[in-house]
């Protein structure tokens, strides 16, 4: 054998060995070829070991020439051997292909109802500020719910609230208010009190869009020595933001009420129309959202805290009105009919 | 309250404002505009015409043609449908190009007749023709006889008019008129009033009248007789002023006393002073037994709580609300006598409150009236009698007072501080300022000296008598846009939310994270729901708080029972197409000590759930009737959440609203917490449910359990051996009894080995006899020390077997 029939062997030997590999179909086949022509056996192997019988001279050319081709064909194997396992893996995933689009398996998540969200909302806003939060009974005495709030019996200020009787002198509480006597009757001689008091109160109204015989309020009080009425600006416009938006704006207009001197209305940018003006907010850029004032002093005086020295404010808001502005709930029915077709939209926490 | 335009412009200067400037600084001074609404509702090109001619229509049985003249040119040919009309008529008449409420007018050719404009009723020309009697309304509006020919009906009406719809608060009784009104307005706009003086009229001789207040409900009485009064209509000026505020024109003598009330705030009474006995009015309470029959011809009873006016023989009034009917003035009236007083407003309030009757005049007498308008009112209606109703005064005002400290009003005065003033505002007020303030109000201030100012506030204004009711003015008039916006200083305060809230809001979160929709319902239900849940006559169910007055026949009374509200929402549901849910209600129920009620009852706070209908279907999950078993599950995680699962027990319970088969008691620490069960089938068939599952908890109760401090297991560091045991019981075994039994042997050793145990399988059905069951149950046994021997855990095991079988008879499945 020379070394010109050794390298035209070599050569044949390539040839055949790529056509084959080009044409393999799977792991094990690779693995045959593999032995056929890469192992101890094969062909090569053999060329090698009839190397002895070439001159010196040759001996290293020789096996140059074959050292070549076993790095050809290894490099060729190794590669086949990766695309064969990406065919591999490319035929499994093609096989475990699923549909993602089909629904996932999920826990039916509840909803809370939005007037438990607007008042829970609402609490956390005060509770930030330092608020405690209390409630109190839902029947309640004529003398808490009324007289001590400064409403004499026959004062006509009463037929702002139509109210509820069980009996000559208990009644189904009109307002949160009376729990600012509490409060107050609880906490004295120590200031500050500062609490929120959500609750549900009644009044004898005919359900329709806007009246609900049956509604709630959060009411707000805080006593203290030097309690100034700018300060319930400022708390309210912190709650406004808070509510409605970080770019609010709040406006006090002079009202009555009974248990508040000054008294006044609380005003926010309409939620619409942002102030231009429109329908929901007849015009004037501005929705009343709640009614507050400086504690009277008559309110104080009787429930302990000597007004000379302490003042206080207190207000008092429908999470009902908050929560038709921010939803869009156009009629306070709705949130008493319980249609989950309603309720189920309130799933999400924010 | 209504608020003419035109007339409040009488009294305070008001050419450069617009109705809505005016209505702004209103709204922004505590005096709610919430209404702007022209008195023209869009009427032009309307003249006063004068009918000269009227024949039938010849082609037309119901229409005439009418030649009417409207002062310029020709007469017009104008075809008209009305019944009433008739030759000498003075009528609004649309010319062509007339603009009306209703649309425009042009020449029409009305059955062949040309016809040059239209002739008007009321209700055409946009006026509130519920205000009118019948007559003006049915057929032509005829105008009075000297209505000027040609005239603008806009102009001649007073249409030109803008009324402000006024929300007024309960203690701004001084803007219950138009002269209080004025002064509001001007200190607002830093105006002087234009009130003309008041000129008490001429009088002859003395007046005949004689009055005597035998009350202390009465502080003034005056009174002026009048002969000759003219009745018939008032002038269509008064009339339309008195339709602009909303009232409804009638006579010359009840116009007159209207008007002058919506003038003054003071109402008047006039009535025939012949048929008070010996002209002698007397003002006392009623007696009992004591009745009058008033003037809408009902007889009232009177009470001691009533003010009467009274001749010296019977009642002939009831004060302040209703005249009586035995004075009214008649044609036959020969005199009459005009009525000013001051009633105490609870009296009349109250009376008129007995009678369901609320009057404008019982309205104002109820929020307190100025007593200074007492006297100005009857000389200025005394003067509209003798101008208008070509009256006569007989003799003058005869004035009487209860004491006679009532017999000059003074006003009050009240202490102010202009720093407390600030403090309180948290503002920073010139002395100037506010000092100003009182000026426009027309308060004067005596020794603006040293710290506290001595504040005159005259007695139209009974709403202020204390400092804070100056501060307000103060804040009010100066503005409460010049309040800053500042946080409170003081100490810092701790939020927070006390047990019984936070287990309420945790206990919403478990349920909403189960898929649970919470709802809010009406507290106020009917006992009949009661039936419906079966419970028996005796049970403390029964015992509701009822409404005094309830407004409607289904909410009469407070609940004590949770399950009506929801089982009503879920049939509402199921009524409008919602296939099912689970909703539950964190809520009070109200249970009364006592009936009928002497003190607050206990109002006990409970969560209540109700899954009915069908579960959702899912991909491979077909929807399903909830069953018990869903209910439970969730109650479960709702007390595992709570740190509970091992401490509750599930035991069988009769509750008559409750399948006997499928309802549970839940028992924590030896107190029932709840129960849990399937509808009764004649509960839910009474609720239009097919099948439902109800659970009810007292969340008043668990409060006191609450542990709110735990630690946790220590991390084992021996490996578990599991073992799982298979056997047959009787159908009727609980479980839970075979747990509780395993947990019980293991306990006896010294140290329990036995970690956890759990049911993973019930089986029923082939291979198994019938009436028995097979249960699987998993145990986990561990030691602290040391990696437990297989003999170690069959023992054990061996002990639990030994025990169920001799307890409840059941044998170890081996195959």
């Amino acid at each position: 054998m020379n070394v010109v029939d050794i390298e035209s062997t070599l050569q044949t030997l390539r040839h055949k060995a790529f056509e084959e590999l080009r044409s393999l179909q799977d792991v094990r086949a690779l693995d045959d070829w593999r032995v056929q022509y890469l192992g101890k056996k094969s062909e090569l192997t053999q060329i090698s070991r009839q190397m002895g019988a070439l001159s010196p001279e040759e001996r290293p050319v020789v096996g140059e020439k074959v050292n070549e081709a076993r790095g050809a064909l290894q490099r060729a194997y190794e590669e086949m051997q990766a695309e064969l396992a990406q065919r591999e893996l490319n035929r499994r995933f093609a096989e475990e292909t699923i549909d993602v689009t089909v629904p996932g398996r999920r826990h039916a998540r509840g909803s809370m109802h939005p007037l438990t969200q607007i008042i829970q909302e609402i609490e956390e806003v005060f509770l930030g500020m330092g608020y405690e939060v209390v409630e109190g009974p839902e029947i309640e005495t004529d003398e808490y719910n009324f007289e001590k709030l400064n409403l004499p019996k026959h004062h006509p200020a009463r037929d702002m609230q139509d109210t509820f009787y069980l009996t000559e002198t208990l009644l189904l509480r009109t307002q949160t208010s009376p729990m600012q006597v509490r409060t107050m009757e609880r906490m004295r001689p120590h200031v500050p009190v500062k609490v929120i008091v959500p609750g549900k109160v009644y009044r004898r109204d005919e359900d329709d869009a806007t009246h609900s015989h049956m509604f709630h309020q959060i009411e707000g009080l805080v006593v203290d020595e030097g309690v100034r009425m700018s300060d319930l600006k400022g708390t309210l416009e912190h709650f406004a933001r808070a509510i409605f938006g970080a770019n609010q704006s709040v406006r006090l207009r002079p009202s009555f009420f009974p248990f508040t001197e000054p008294s006044a209305e609380l005003d926010i940018r309409c939620t619409n129309c942002g102030g231009s003006g429109c329908r929901m907010c007849k015009g004037t850029g501005w929705l009343e959202i709640l009614g507050c004032g400086m504690v009277h002093p008559k309110v104080l005086d009787g429930a302990g805290y000597d007004s000379r020295r302490y003042s206080g404010f207190a207000f008092g808001m429908g999470p009902e009105r908050i929560a038709m502005l921010k939803y869009g709930i156009e009629d306070i029915r709705l949130l008493y009919q319980n249609d989950l077709r309603l309720l189920r939209q309130f799933n999400r926490v924010l | 309250m209504k608020l003419s335009f035109q007339w409040i412009s009488d009294y305070v200067d008001l050419h450069d404002l617009t109705p809505e400037t005016l209505a702004d600084k209103l709204t922004g001074a505590g005096l709610e505009v919430e209404a702007i609404t022209p008195r023209n509702q869009g009427v032009s090109g309307v003249v006063v015409g004068e009918v000269v001619a009227c024949e039938p229509h010849p082609n037309a049985d119901r229409l005439r043609v009418c030649q009417v003249n409207v002062g310029d040119g020709p007469l017009r040919t104008i075809v008209c449908g009305a019944p009433n009309v008739a030759v000498g008529q003075k009528v609004p008449t649309a010319l062509p190009g007339a603009k009306l409420p209703g649309g425009s007018i042009g020449v029409a050719k009305l059955r062949g007749i040309e016809s040059y404009g239209m002739l008007c009723s009321a209700k055409e020309i946009g006026l509130e023709t519920k205000l009118l009697p019948k007559e003006q309304t049915e057929g032509l509006y005829v105008l009075p006889a000297d209505a000027p020919v040609g005239a603008d009906i806009v102009e001649y009406l007073g249409l030109d008019d803008v009324v402000l719809e006024i929300g007024l608060t309960p203690n701004r009784s001084d803007c219950l008129s138009i002269r209080g009104f004025a002064y509001e307005i001007a200190a607002l706009l830093d105006r002087p009033t234009t009130f003309p003086e008041d000129v008490s009229p001429e009088t002859s001789g003395a007046s005949p009248v004689q009055v005597r207040i035998d009350t202390p409900l009465c502080q003034r009485y005056e009174a002026q007789a009048f002969t000759g009064v003219r009745t018939g209509p008032s002038p269509l000026w008064m009339q339309m002023r008195l339709m602009a505020m909303g009232i409804r024109p009638i006579s010359l003598p009840v116009d007159i006393t209207n008007y002058v009330m919506l003038e003054w705030g003071q109402p008047l009474h006039a009535f025939d002073l012949d048929e008070a006995h010996e002209h002698t009015i007397v003002v006392r309470q009623g007696r009992s037994d004591e009745t009058l029959v008033t003037l809408d011809g009902e007889s009232r009873e009177l009470t001691e709580d009533t003010i009467v006016i009274a001749d010296p023989d019977r009642a002939i009034g009831i004060a302040g609300v209703m005249g009586g009917q035995n004075s009214e003035i008649t044609a036959q009236t020969k005199a009459v006598v005009l009525e000013s007083a001051a009633f105490d407003a609870i009296s009349v309030r109250k009376t008129g409150q007995r009678l369901g009757l609320r009057s404008e005049a019982q309205q104002r007498f109820e929020k307190g009236i100025d007593p200074q308008a007492v006297t100005g009112a009857i000389v200025r209606a005394t003067q509209l009698f003798r101008d208008l109703a070509g009256a006569e005064a007989w003799g003058g005002v005869v004035r009487a007072t209860f004491h006679d400290a009532y017999a000059q009003p003074t006003g009050t005065v009240v202490e102010f501080s202009p720093e407390r003033c600030n403090r309180l505002l948290g503002t920073q007020h010139s002395e100037e300022t506010m000092r100003d303030v009182f000026r426009r109000l027309g308060f004067t201030v005596e020794s603006t000296e040293g710290q506290v100012w001595r504040v005159h506030v005259p007695p139209r204004r009974p709403d202020i008598s204390l400092e804070a009711d100056l501060v307000e003015e103060v804040g009010r008039l100066a503005g409460y846009d010049r309040i800053p916006t500042t946080l409170p200083v003081g100490p810092v305060t701790v939020g927070a939310r006390n047990a019984s809230q936070t287990l309420r809001k945790r206990t919403r979160d478990v349920l909403m994270s189960c898929g649970m929709s919470e709802v809010v319902t009406y507290a106020l239900t009917h006992p009949s729901d009661l039936d419906k849940l079966r419970v028996s006559p005796d049970s403390p169910y029964r015992q509701m708080i009822p409404l005094l007055h309830p407004m409607s026949e289904e909410r009469v009374a407070l609940r004590t029972h949770l399950l009506p509200s929801l089982a009503q929402v879920a049939a509402f549901n199921m009524a409008h197409g919602v296939d099912g849910g689970a909703i539950f209600e964190i809520g009070r129920v109200y249970w009364p000590t006592k009936l009928p009620l002497e003190e607050q009852p206990c109002e006990r706070t409970q969560w209540a759930g109700l899954w009915f209908g069908e579960t959702e279907p899912g991909i491979g999950e077909r929807a399903r009737p909830y069953d018990f078993y869903d209910a439970k599950g969730v109650v479960e995680t709702w007390l595992q959440a709570l740190g509970w699962q091992d401490e509750v027990r599930f035991a069988p319970v009769q509750l008559s609203w409750l399948h006997p088969g499928r309802s549970a008691e839940v028992v924590l620490n030896g107190q029932r917490i709840g129960s849990i069960g399937e509808l009764h089938p004649e509960t839910g068939a009474a609720f239009d449910l097919h099948r439902a599952v109800y659970a009810e908890f007292d969340l008043d109760v668990l409060v006191s359990f609450l542990q709110t401090s735990w630690k946790v297991h220590r991390m084992p560091k021996f490996p578990a051996s599991r073992r799982d045991l298979a056997v047959l019981v009787t159908k009727d075994v609980p479980v839970q009894a075979l747990l509780d039994t395993a947990r019980e042997v293991a306990a006896c050793d010294e140290e329990s080995i036995l970690e956890d145990c759990r049911i993973f399988d019930i089986y029923t059905g082939k291979g198994i006899a019938d009436g028995y069951k097979s249960v699987a149950v998993a145990f986990r046994y561990r030691a602290d020390d040391r990696t437990l021997t297989d003999d170690e855990v069959v023992r054990v095991e061996q002990r639990i077997l030994d025990a169920w079988t001799k307890k409840y008879g059941a044998v170890l499945r081996t195959n």
